[in-house]
C-alpha cells in the first residue's frame, strides 16, 4: 500500500516538473502558422516563404511544417489584429507575423493597434524600392516622365501599401509636384502593380527587387529610377539615382523587414524564435539566395534589440504624423 | 498545333504509376475537402504542400492541381444536398440545386447534372488553355482598372434579370448587400468605415461564414419550424439507377454547361474575379437565356450554368499563374508559393525553362477532370442518403457543419456570430419572399467594383471620359445601356404595334 503511494507520488512529482522542463527549453510542438498580410508574389511573401523555406531544410524546427497563410483584408490590419490577440497557450508560441516598417506605418496611423501587442522577435534585412517602366512604356527614362507631369499629362505610379506609399510622397515632396500631377495607387500588393503595368494600365510601377526580379529577366520591366543614395549593382546598375536625373536630393526610404509574434507568446519561445532566425540569417542560403539576389542589406537584430528598435520607430513615425 | 504537341508531351509525363496515384489522392482529397463547408481548396492546397516536399516538383503540383481541381466538384454536393456551399463557388449551385434535389425528389439527378456540368465546363476550360496558352493570360492583362470596372458594372446590371417578380426587393436586397460589403477597412486607403468601434468589424464581415448563415442556417430554422408537419425529406428508396439523368435531361444541360464553361474560363483568367464570380455571372447570363423551368425552382439549367462556369474558371485562372506568375486566387498562390519551394521560378520565363513543369500540370488536369467525375459518380449513391436521415436528426447535423465550417474559416468565434446573424437575417428573408441571390451578387461584386473604380478614376483624374475612350469598356458600356433600355423599347414597339406582346415566357 505504502509502496503504492510512494509510486504515485514520485509519478505526480516527475508530471510535475516536465511542463518546467518544456518551459526551459521551447521546441514547436505542432505545426506553425506564419501569417503574411501581403498577396503571394509580392515582397514580403517571398521573404516569408524564402525565410520558412530555410528553416524546414536546415531542420530548426523540430520537423513541423510551417503554413504560410495570406491575410490581406483591411490592408492587412484584420492579420495583425488577429495575431495580436492570439490568447498565451501552444498556439501563441507557434504563431509568427511577417512585420515590417510598411505594416507598421498604416497600422498606427489607421488604427489603435500598436507594437506594444505585439513580441518583436528578430530584423533580418533592410530593403529599397526602384521605379519601372513596363515593354509599352510612353516615357522611356525618369527625365522624361518629369518633363511629362510639367507638360500637364496624367502620369500614374502603381504600388504596394505601407512602405511605397511613404516612399511615392517623399519622391513629389522632392519633385515638387502634387499628388494629382503625379498619381499613385494603392494595391494589396507589389504582384497587383505589375499586374496592372503588364497590361499598360499604369505608366511606372515601384517595386522591392525581389518582386519584379522574374519580370527584369524576361524583359517585360525595366528599372529606370533608383530610390537610393547609391545605384544598385547586377541588373539592376542600370537606373540611375534621383540626384543623376536633375537638380534633387536623393529619395530613399529604407525598410525593414522583420519578424512578431503574438504578445501572449512565452518567453521560452522568444528565445527559441529569436536564435532560430540568428541561425537563419548566419546561413549561406540566405545570404546568397535572398540577400546578395535581391540586393538587400543584411539587419540582424534578436528580440531584446528588436523591440528597441521597433518601439522607437513606432515612437518617431507617430510623432511624424502628430499623433 | 505546336501546343498540342506539347500536351502530348505533357501527358507522356503525367502517365507514369506515381504520378497517375499522385493524381487520384488530390483528386479524391479534393472532393472530401471541397465537400466540407468552409475549407475550400485553399486551406487543403495549404495543408497537403508541406507533404509534397519529397515528392518531385512534377509530382507534387499534378497532386495539388487535382486537389484544387476536384475541390470545384465536391463543392456542389453539400450544396445540392444541404443547402450549405461546400466551398463558395457552389453559392449559385444552391440556388437550384436544392431545390431539385428535395421539392423534386431528384438528389440523384441534381448531383449528376452539377458533375457532368463540371466535367464539361472544365474541359472547356482546358482545351482553351491548352491552345491558347500564353496568350489568354495576355487577353487578361487587357483588363485594367477602368475595363474591370465596366465589366463588373455590366455584372451587376444583370442582377435585374435575378431580381425576379418584386424589383423593390431585389433592390433593397442588392443595396444591403453592398452596404455589408463595405464594412470593414477601406483597401485604397486603409480607412475604417462602419466599423462601429468595433475590431472585428474593422475586418469588414468574413465572406464565407455570412454565405453559410445566408443560405445554410437559415435553411436549419427553417427545419425547426417544419419538422412535425413536413415529411422526411425524400421517402422512397435512392438507387444508383433511379438516380440516372435522362437523355432529356443531358440536352437540357449541354448549352448552359457550354456556355458556363466558356464564360467561366474568360472570367478565371481576369485578374482578381475567381470561380465565385465567373459562376455568378454565368448563373445570371443564363437568366437571359431559355430554361424550361424557371431558375430557382430546380432548374437543370440553372445548376449546370453555374457548375461549368466554376470549374471553368479553375481552369482559366491556370493561364496567368503559368503564363505570368500572376495567382488569380488564393490556391493559386499556394500552388506559386509551391513552385518557389520546389526551386521553380514562376514568372514569364516558366513555360520556357519548365515545359515538362508546366504541360505536365495542363495534361494532369485533363486527367483529374475524367478522374473526378469517375470518383463522384462512384459516391453519389453513398451521398443521397443523407436526405434519408430524418430531420430531428438532420437539424442538429447541419447545425455543426455550419458552425465548424463559420468557424473555420478565421478560427474565431467572430465568424460563428457572424453566420448566426446572417442565418436569423437569411430566415427573416424567406419568411418575406426575398431571394438571396441579389443580396450575394452584391456582396461579392461591390467591393471589386469600388477598387476598380476608385482606381480609374485615379488614373483618369476624375474624369469619365476615360471609360467612353478604352475600346473594351465602351463595348461593356455599350452593352449595359442596351439592356437598361430593351424594355423600354420593346414597351413602345408594343404600343405601336410593331410587335406582339408574349403571353409567358
Amino acid at each position: 500500500m505504502r509502496k503504492g503511494f510512494m509510486l504515485i507520488a514520485s509519478l505526480l512529482a516527475i508530471t510535475a516538473t516536465v511542463p518546467v522542463f518544456a518551459q526551459a527549453a521551447f521546441a514547436p510542438s505542432q505545426n506553425i502558422e506564419w501569417i503574411v498580410t501581403s498577396s503571394p508574389g509580392g515582397g514580403s511573401d517571398i521573404y516569408t516563404r524564402i525565410i520558412s523555406d530555410i528553416m524546414t531544410k536546415m531542420n530548426l524546427v523540430n520537423g513541423k511544417t510551417i503554413l504560410v497563410t495570406n491575410k490581406t483584408d483591411g490592408g492587412g490590419e484584420v492579420g495583425r489584429l488577429t495575431v495580436s490577440r492570439v490568447p498565451a497557450g501552444r498556439q501563441a508560441d507557434h504563431t509568427l507575423l511577417t512585420f515590417n516598417s510598411g505594416d507598421l506605418m498604416p497600422m498606427v496611423a489607421n488604427t489603435a493597434n500598436r507594437i506594444e501587442n505585439f513580441t518583436p522577435i528578430a530584423l533580418m534585412a533592410v530593403d529599397k524600392q526602384l521605379l519601372y517602366i513596363g515593354e509599352q512604356a510612353k516615357y522611356k527614362t525618369f527625365a522624361e516622365v518629369i518633363a511629362a507631369v510639367k507638360a500637364g499629362k496624367n502620369v500614374v505610379i502603381a504600388g504596394s501599401k505601407g512602405d511605397d506609399v511613404a516612399t511615392y510622397k517623399l519622391l513629389i515632396k522632392e519633385l515638387g509636384f502634387s499628388e494629382t500631377q503625379l498619381a499613385f495607387i494603392t494595391n494589396n500588393a507589389t504582384s497587383d502593380a505589375i499586374t496592372s503595368i503588364l497590361g499598360g494600365h499604369v505608366d511606372l510601377v515601384m517595386s522591392k527587387p525581389a518582386a519584379a526580379d522574374q519580370y527584369v529577366l524576361a524583359g517585360k520591366l525595366t528599372p529606370i529610377l533608383a530610390l537610393s543614395s547609391t545605384r544598385f549593382t547586377g541588373n539592376l546598375a542600370s537606373a540611375p539615382t534621383l540626384s543623376e536625373v536633375g537638380p534633387y536630393k536623393n529619395v530613399e526610404y529604407p525598410v525593414w523587414r522583420g519578424v512578431v509574434g503574438p504578445k501572449s507568446m512565452s518567453p521560452a519561445a522568444v528565445k527559441f524564435w529569436s536564435s532560430v532566425f540568428k541561425a537563419v540569417s548566419e546561413s549561406e542560403a540566405w545570404k546568397t539566395g535572398y540577400i546578395e539576389k535581391y540586393k538587400l542589406q543584411p539587419f540582424y537584430m534578436d528580440y531584446e534589440q528588436a523591440r528597441e528598435y521597433m518601439t522607437d520607430y513606432q515612437a518617431d513615425y507617430l510623432k511624424s504624423i502628430g499623433k | 498545333m505546336e501546343n498540342f504537341e506539347f500536351l502530348l508531351h505533357g501527358f507522356q509525363v503525367v502517365f507514369t504509376l506515381e504520378n497517375l496515384i499522385a493524381t487520384l489522392i488530390g483528386c479524391l482529397l479534393g472532393l472530401i475537402i471541397g465537400a466540407m463547408p468552409g475549407i475550400g481548396s485553399l486551406a487543403g492546397c495549404a495543408l497537403l504542400l508541406p507533404l509534397t516536399y519529397r515528392f518531385n516538383p512534377t509530382t507534387a503540383i499534378i497532386m495539388l492541381g487535382g486537389l484544387y481541381y476536384a475541390n470545384m466538384f465536391g463543392g456542389s454536393f453539400s450544396a445540392i444536398l444541404l443547402n450549405i456551399p461546400g466551398d463558395t463557388p457552389a453559392i449559385m449551385t444552391t440556388l437550384d440545386g436544392y431545390p431539385m434535389a428535395t421539392k423534386k425528389k431528384r438528389p440523384g439527378q441534381a448531383l449528376l447534372t452539377a458533375n457532368f456540368s463540371s466535367f464539361i465546363g472544365g474541359f472547356i476550360g482546358m482545351i482553351i488553355l491548352t491552345f491558347t496558352g500564353p496568350a489568354l493570360a495576355n487577353v487578361g492583362l487587357k483588363f485594367g482598372p477602368v475595363e474591370m470596372t465596366t465589366l463588373l458594372l455590366f455584372a451587376m446590371t444583370s442582377i435585374g434579370w435575378l431580381v425576379g417578380e418584386n424589383p423593390t426587393k431585389g433592390l433593397i436586397l442588392t443595396l444591403l448587400g453592398m452596404l455589408v460589403a463595405s464594412m470593414g477597412m477601406d483597401t485604397l486607403t486603409g480607412s475604417p468605415r462602419y466599423d462601429f468601434g468595433n475590431v472585428y468589424l474593422l475586418g469588414g464581415v468574413p465572406f464565407t461564414p455570412f454565405v453559410i448563415g445566408i443560405v445554410g442556417f437559415s435553411q436549419v430554422i427553417l427545419l425547426m419550424e417544419q419538422r412535425n408537419t413536413a415529411p422526411k425529406l425524400v421517402t422512397e428508396k435512392l438507387t444508383l439507377r433511379g438516380s440516372m439523368i435522362t437523355k432529356h435531361d443531358v440536352k437540357r444541360l449541354a448549352l448552359p454547361a457550354i456556355r458556363g464553361g466558356i464564360l467561366g474560363t474568360f472570367v478565371g483568367v481576369l485578374p482578381g474575379a475567381g470561380a465565385t464570380a465567373a459562376s455568378i455571372m454565368s448563373y445570371s447570363t443564363q437568366k437571359s437565356f431559355k430554361s424550361e423551368e424557371p431558375l430557382g425552382t430546380g432548374a437543370i439549367e440553372g445548376i449546370a450554368a453555374s457548375e461549368s462556369a466554376n470549374n471553368g474558371a479553375a481552369a482559366g485562372a491556370f493561364a496567368p499563374l503559368l503564363a505570368l506568375g500572376i495567382p488569380g486566387s488564393g490556391t493559386g498562390a499556394v500552388l506559386l508559393g509551391g513552385l518557389m519551394l520546389w526551386g521553380l521560378n514562376p514568372g514569364p520565363l516558366l513555360f520556357k525553362n519548365s515545359p515538362d513543369f508546366a504541360w505536365g500540370l495542363i495534361a494532369s488536369l485533363f486527367i483529374a477532370n475524367v478522374l473526378a467525375l469517375a470518383v463522384s459518380w462512384g459516391v453519389i449513391p453513398f451521398l443521397i442518403k443523407i436526405l434519408s436521415v430524418p430531420t430531428k436528426l438532420l437539424i442538429p447535423i447541419i447545425t455543426v457543419v455550419c458552425i465548424v465550417g463559420s468557424y473555420s474559416t478565421s478560427n474565431s468565434m467572430y465568424g460563428v456570430i457572424i453566420m448566426f446573424i446572417s442565418g436569423v437575417v437569411g430566415y427573416i428573408m424567406q419568411k418575406f419572399q426575398y431571394s438571396y441571390a441579389p443580396l450575394l451578387l452584391a456582396f461579392v461584386l461591390s467591393p471589386m467594383l469600388e477598387s476598380n473604380m476608385r482606381k480609374a478614376f485615379i488614373i483618369s483624374r476624375g474624369s469619365v471620359q476615360i471609360f467612353v475612350q478604352k475600346p473594351i469598356s465602351l463595348v461593356f458600356l455599350i452593352a449595359i445601356v442596351g439592356i437598361v433600355l430593351f424594355p423600354v423599347v420593346r414597351y413602345f414597339l408594343m404600343r405601336i404595334g410593331v410587335i406582339q406582346p408574349k403571353t409567358a415566357r
